[in-house]
């Protein structure tokens, strides 16, 4: 097995965004490739495969202009044998067609049907649910964003399934999978994983799956044991800007993993006997009832309890109503009926909101919320973030910066960095300094959706460790994640909350 | 260096146009200086420096109003109390439906009656009223601008995402969004306004100036390049334009002799093309 390597710098506006040298791609192998929101994989992904538009940006690979790189054989060679599956399917699908059309158009026309592609990503479901989504026209809550991912997984099995129909190709083709099951629950990722390695299993091909979600690689390391020696884990990291491609040994991640349990009590803090919170198990919303159950079969309703230095994870498929319910806990949406104890006070559906401005907002609870992109100001510098937060009239630089510190390299919280606007910091910084401003109030309750969204290893074990410290101070967590592996060992049995949504 | 620089900001077609603007004006006074006697351009500076001053208050009352009615607005919506909140819309739907240019002039009948009265006589202050009426029959923009925009912010997690953090509202609307976030939104609206002040102010001072109003006239008003149009050696000069269909000669002599009405006209449409065009190219600088 040889690999592709090449050089990569891409600019736009005189501001580098991407520099890499020996950016390699294992021939024949499936490639995981890892790293923080931002930091360029996609970007490098899309150059290497031919698709960013060489008037928009500056880009040379290998030190020729993009131009010369376009007529060159390897971007023909990708693109003619392989596909890529954008991260956001939203914006791969075409509005103006049905999916139907859209599983045919191109070289996809020549491919086999796609039947049993279909019944192998929707398991479990009618024929005739699915044959009805390949005659919508794609809007975008419809179909739903998992389905809509699932559907470009079909096309690119269907470009798979012609490749390895044919004879090989002479230059290796190269299928990517950009997030490829951001939407998806643990189910279908594993499912798609299943469907990818059999085929790879027929015959080998270059495959670069990147990803934020590190607990695949336990998944692949179980159950696809047998491809060790051809799947490559590799980790996106920068250095004083400059990109690098790193090794990541898989047993960095399961040894971490290992070593997770849930944080020990809080110790010299009086646990009180009532719970921070008390959420009852039924409420209405948007015409829906949602329950809170003890397991995953919803069978017993009860009302979910934090308390102090507890940390309490509340779990349900994609689209059920998670963030709604947080959202109702936060004041933020109103529903027909709901109920929640805090501390002495009872909050209804028809409390008014002037007591969430007045005693909770930033005072009991907070929030951080799931899009650091939309939940931070993108014209504030990062200091500024930290501005007009209650109960420290006015923020010291120090206070600020120390608490920086601990999810950024210390070395880059500096003056420079304090006024870089938001806007201009990547994905996986924005996510941490969004983590950040939620961490630095003193709320007893904290709410965290999806807190290890676009963070690379070495965030998320620093997001893990800063979390139990808030719990060994006595504060109550409320958890959202899809990041169950992580999460299962930090959180007890006993603190696991289901949420069912009813009629 | 220098020519890179020039060559930047002339791509932008808002500085373009804005440098077009100047330039012309400065070619126009240079030309009106030569050749134009000395009475008539001290009124016509007088009355382009009147419609600049006004133009420019009425934005900055646009701006104050609009701003403190949209977020009043915006805050009143949310109370529990919704009384403040209807008769706050109520009476910006009653100004919403007085035509403007009709609005104006009721405006300056009563400006009319204060400087009979003598109560009224400093020529600025006389400009600070009429820049109010006009300010108050155009600023219901910037409050639907301001509560788009806040509303905008609303719906996304930008704002609620502050106030779990528990920053002030005020902050929120005021600083997150409206200064950090709009200011682009909110001056594109204010050269709009500008442009609208400058074509009204010229509208009603012509209307006024000509006589449709009996109570109020060009002669107890400061001179405006509205009013100044109006004047009668002003409208034989326009019309000597006409002349040029039959006997293009004249145009030598529009140009030299003609040239109080005609710089007045050329002031008012080249100034309104100008802001017209920078309108444009600040939208799509900002990619608004």
């Amino acid at each position: 097995m040889s690999d592709l390597s090449f050089n990569i710098r891409i600019a736009v506006g005189g501001r580098t965004l991407v520099d890499i040298d020996h950016f390699r791609i294992r021939e024949n192998a499936v490639t995981f490739l890892f790293g923080e929101s931002g930091i360029g994989k996609s970007l490098i992904s899309r150059a290497l495969f031919g698709l960013l538009a060489p008037e928009e940006y500056t880009i040379t690979v290998n030190g020729e202009p993009y131009e010369s790189y376009l007529c060159g054989p390897w971007p023909a060679a990708f693109q003619k044998n392989g596909f890529f599956v954008f991260q956001e399917p939203s914006t791969h699908l075409n509005p103006l067609l049905t999916i139907k059309n859209q599983l045919h158009e191109g070289s996809l026309a020549q491919a086999p049907d796609e039947a049993p592609i279909l019944r192998q990503l929707w398991s479990g479901m009618e024929d005739k649910t699915v044959r009805g989504l390949l005659e919508v026209f794609p809007k975008p809550y419809r179909p739903s964003g998992g389905e809509k991912q699932r559907m470009l997984l079909v096309m690119a099995f269907k470009k798979l399934e012609m490749m390895l129909a044919g004879s090989p190709p002479d230059r290796p083709p190269l299928f990517v999978f950009d997030e490829p099951t951001g939407s998806l629950d643990n189910h279908f990722r594993d499912l798609f994983l299943a469907m990818l390695f059999s085929r790879f299993r027929q015959r080998a091909f270059s495959v670069l799956l990147i990803s934020h979600d590190y607990s695949m690689i336990s998944h692949v390391q179980r159950a696809h044991a047998d491809l060790t020696g051809s799947i490559a884990y590799k980790e996106l990291v920068s250095h004083a800007g400059l990109l690098a491609l790193q090794d990541f040994l898989p047993e960095t991640y399961l040894n971490w993993l290992n070593r997770q349990h849930p944080a020990p009590p809080a110790t010299g803090i009086m646990v009180e006997s009532a719970p921070l919170v008390t959420v009852e198990s039924k409420v209405e919303v948007f015409g829906r009832t949602l329950a809170i159950t003890r397991d995953r079969s919803a069978r017993s309703e009860v009302p979910m309890e934090i308390n102090r230095g507890s940390m309490v994870y509340l779990k349900a498929p994609s689209g059920t109503g998670k963030t709604t319910i947080v959202k109702l806990m936060m004041g933020l949406a109103s529903g027909s009926r709901f109920r929640m104890a805090l501390g002495t006070m009872t909050v209804t559906e028809t409390t008014p909101r002037e007591v969430w401005r007045k005693r909770i907002w930033g005072k009991q609870m907070t929030m951080v919320f799931q899009h650091a992109d939309e939940a931070l100001n993108p014209h504030s510098t990062v200091e500024e973030t930290f501005h007009g937060l209650p109960s420290r009239k006015k923020q010291m630089r120090e206070d600020i910066t120390r608490t920086l510190r601990e999810l950024f390299d210390p070395e880059d919280v500096t003056e420079e960095f304090l006024k870089k606007e938001v806007r201009l910091l990547s994905g996986g910084q924005k996510q941490r300094l969004n983590l950040l401003r939620g961490l630095f109030l003193d709320t007893d309750i904290l709410i965290v959706d999806e807190p290890l969204n676009g963070l690379d290893f070495e965030s998320t074990t620093k997001v893990i460790s800063m979390l139990q410290k808030k719990q060994e101070a006595g504060k109550g967590i409320l958890l959202i994640s899809h990041n169950e592996e992580i999460f299962d060992r930090q959180v007890p049995r006993e603190h696991v909350f289901y949420l069912k949504a009813g009629p | 260096m220098i020519a890179t620089k020039l060559g930047e900001f002339y791509r932008d077609k808002d500085k373009r146009w804005l440098s077009i603007w100047v330039a012309g004006l400065l070619a126009l006074w240079i030309w009106d200086l030569v050749f134009l006697n000395a009475p008539a351009l001290a009124r016509i500076e007088a009355a382009f420096v009147n419609t600049l001053y006004a133009g420019a208050l009425v934005v900055f009352m646009s701006l104050v109003f609009g701003w403190a009615a949209g977020v009043g607005l915006h805050f009143l919506d949310e109370a529990r109390n919704r009384s403040p909140y209807i008769v706050l819309t109520f009476f910006l739907n009653v100004i919403r439906s007085i035509p403007q240019i009709v609005g104006i002039l009721i405006g300056y009948v009563v400006i009319t009656f204060f400087i009979e009265q003598e109560a009224l006589q400093n020529q600025y202050a006389q400009l600070f009223w009429m820049s109010f009426v006009i300010s108050l029959f155009v600023f219901l923009e910037v409050v639907d601008l301001v509560r788009d925009r806040i509303r905008y912010f609303a719906a996304s997690d930008f704002y609620p995402a502050m106030l779990c953090c528990g920053i002030r509202e005020s902050r929120i609307v005021n600083i997150e969004v409206l200064w950090k976030n709009s200011r682009a939104h909110l001056i594109h609206k204010l050269i709009a306004i500008f442009g609208s002040a400058i074509f009204l102010q010229c509208s009603i001072d012509f209307i006024i100036s000509v006589g449709l109003s009996t109570d109020v006239s060009s002669t107890n008003f400061p001179v405006t390049l509205g009013s100044l149009l109006a004047k009668m050696d002003s409208k034989q000069d326009i019309l000597a334009i006409g002349s040029l269909f039959g006997d293009l000669s004249v145009f030598g002599r529009l140009l030299t002799e003609h040239l109080q009405g005609v710089s007045v006209a050329v002031v008012i449409v080249f100034s309104l093309l100008c802001i017209y065009q920078i309108s444009n190219g600040f939208v799509k600088r900002n990619s608004l």
